[in-house]
C-alpha cells in the first residue's frame, strides 16, 4: 500500500508539473489561424483569431509558403497540446481523488 | 486517439533507433522489467508496477557522434520539454510516458547536470549506474534490438540503491522489484551466475547488498548469498 501511495504522489507532482509544461507550450504557439480568401482569382490571406469573443480576420497581405507551413504546424501542436493537457488535467483529478481517500493530502 | 503507453514506448524506441541512438543506450528503470519478459519465459514472472519515468542510460555519452536533437525527435507524438529538480534536469514529458536520460557518475559526486550537447539536452549523472552496463542483455521488440542489464545486475543494483533513497516508498519499491527479480533468477536456474556477480562486486558494495538482504527476510534469497 505504501509503495503504492508512492508511486501514486510521484506521478501526480510528475501531472502537476506537465500542466504548466503544456500551457507554456500553447502560449509559444503564433496566436490565430491562417486562412485563405480567393478574392477575383487572386490569394488573399488573412489571421482569424477571437479577440473578447469576437471573431476577428486581420489582413496578411502576401504569405510566404514557409508562413504558411508555420501556421499549418502551429495550428496542428495547438490541437495536440490541446488534447495532452486535458488528458494531463483529467489525471490529476483522478490522482488527487485517489490519494485523498479518507486523509488530507 | 490516443495512444497507450506501450505503444507510445515503442515509438520513442524506434525515433531512437532510426536516428541511431538506440544502439548507445541501455534502458534502466522499472520499464526494463517490462521487457524481461523474454528473458524469463517460462518462468511465470510477472513484470513490475511501473510509473511513467523511462529512464535511458547513456553509459558512454563521448561514443555518440551523431548531432540528434532529442526535444525536436520526440515533438510530433507530443512530448515537451521539463525541467526537473533544482539544477534543472531535462526530460521529455507526455501525459503517458516521461523520457529521461542518465548516466554514471565519475569521480567527485555532484547535482550538476550532465551537458550531453549532441543530443540537445542533459542527464541526470548518478551513482553505481556503471555497475548496470556492466553486463547486458540484449532483447528484441518489434524488431528492435533493445540493451537492458542484466537482470542479476538490475537486482543487485536495487539493493545498493534502496538503502540510499530518502524516500520510503521508493525504497520499499526498489526491495519489491529487487527480491522478485532475484525468485525468478532462481527459478530460472541462474543462481550461480548470481552469486558470482555479487562475489565480483566490491568488498563495500557487497557490505550493502548483505545489509539490504539481511532485512528482506527471505530466506530463499539469503541462500543464494549465503
Amino acid at each position: 500500500m505504501k509503495v503504492l501511495k508512492g508511486v501514486l504522489k510521484e506521478e501526480l507532482a510528475n501531472s502537476l508539473g506537465m500542466q504548466k509544461n503544456y500551457e507554456r507550450e500553447l502560449a509559444k504557439l503564433p496566436q490565430g489561424s491562417l486562412v485563405k480568401k480567393t478574392i477575383k482569382g487572386r490569394n488573399y490571406y488573412y489571421l482569424v483569431s477571437r479577440i473578447g469573443g469576437k471573431v476577428v480576420f486581420a489582413y496578411k497581405g502576401k504569405v510566404s509558403d514557409e508562413e504558411v507551413r508555420e501556421y499549418k504546424k502551429a495550428k496542428e501542436y495547438r490541437a495536440k497540446y490541446r488534447k495532452l493537457l486535458s488528458e494531463t488535467k483529467k489525471q490529476i483529478k483522478f490522482l488527487r481523488s485517489t490519494l485523498r481517500g479518507k486523509e488530507p493530502v | 486517439m490516443a495512444k497507450n503507453q506501450y505503444d507510445l514506448c515503442i515509438d520513442v524506441l524506434r525515433r531512437l533507433e532510426s536516428a541511431g541512438i538506440l544502439q548507445y543506450i541501455v534502458l534502466v528503470g522499472s520499464w526494463c522489467t517490462l521487457f524481461y519478459k523474454e528473458y524469463f519465459e517460462g518462468t511465470g514472472y510477472t513484470p513490475l508496477l511501473k510509473t511513467r519515468d523511462i529512464d535511458f542510460l547513456i553509459p558512454e555519452p563521448s561514443r555518440i557522434k551523431t548531432k540528434v536533437d532529442i526535444a525536436e525527435l520526440l515533438k510530433e507524438p507530443g512530448f515537451v520539454v521539463g525541467f526537473t529538480g533544482s539544477q534543472g534536469y531535462i526530460r521529455l514529458e507526455h501525459p503517458e510516458l516521461i523520457v529521461e536520460f542518465l548516466v554514471p557518475e565519475k569521480g567527485r559526486s555532484t547535482d550538476k547536470p550532465y551537458p550531453l550537447p549532441q543530443l540537445g539536452i542533459n542527464a541526470q549523472a548518478l551513482r553505481f549506474l556503471d555497475f548496470l552496463s556492466k553486463h547486458t542483455i540484449t532483447v528484441h521488440i518489434k524488431g528492435m534490438s533493445i540493451t537492458l542489464p542484466h537482470p542479476a545486475h538490475f537486482a543487485l543494483h536495487k539493493l545498493i540503491i534502496l538503502q540510499r533513497r530518502p524516500d520510503q516508498a521508493k525504497s520499499s519499491k526498489d526491495e519489491d522489484a529487487a527480491q522478485r527479480i532475484l525468485h525468478s533468477l532462481i527459478r530460472k536456474g541462474e543462481k550461480k551466475f548470481v552469486r558470482d556477480v555479487f562475489n565480483a562486486m566490491p568488498p563495500r558494495q557487497q557490505k550493502l547488498v548483505r545489509k539490504a538482504i539481511d532485512k528482506l527476510n527471505d530466506p530463499e534469497v539469503a541462500d543464494v548469498f549465503a
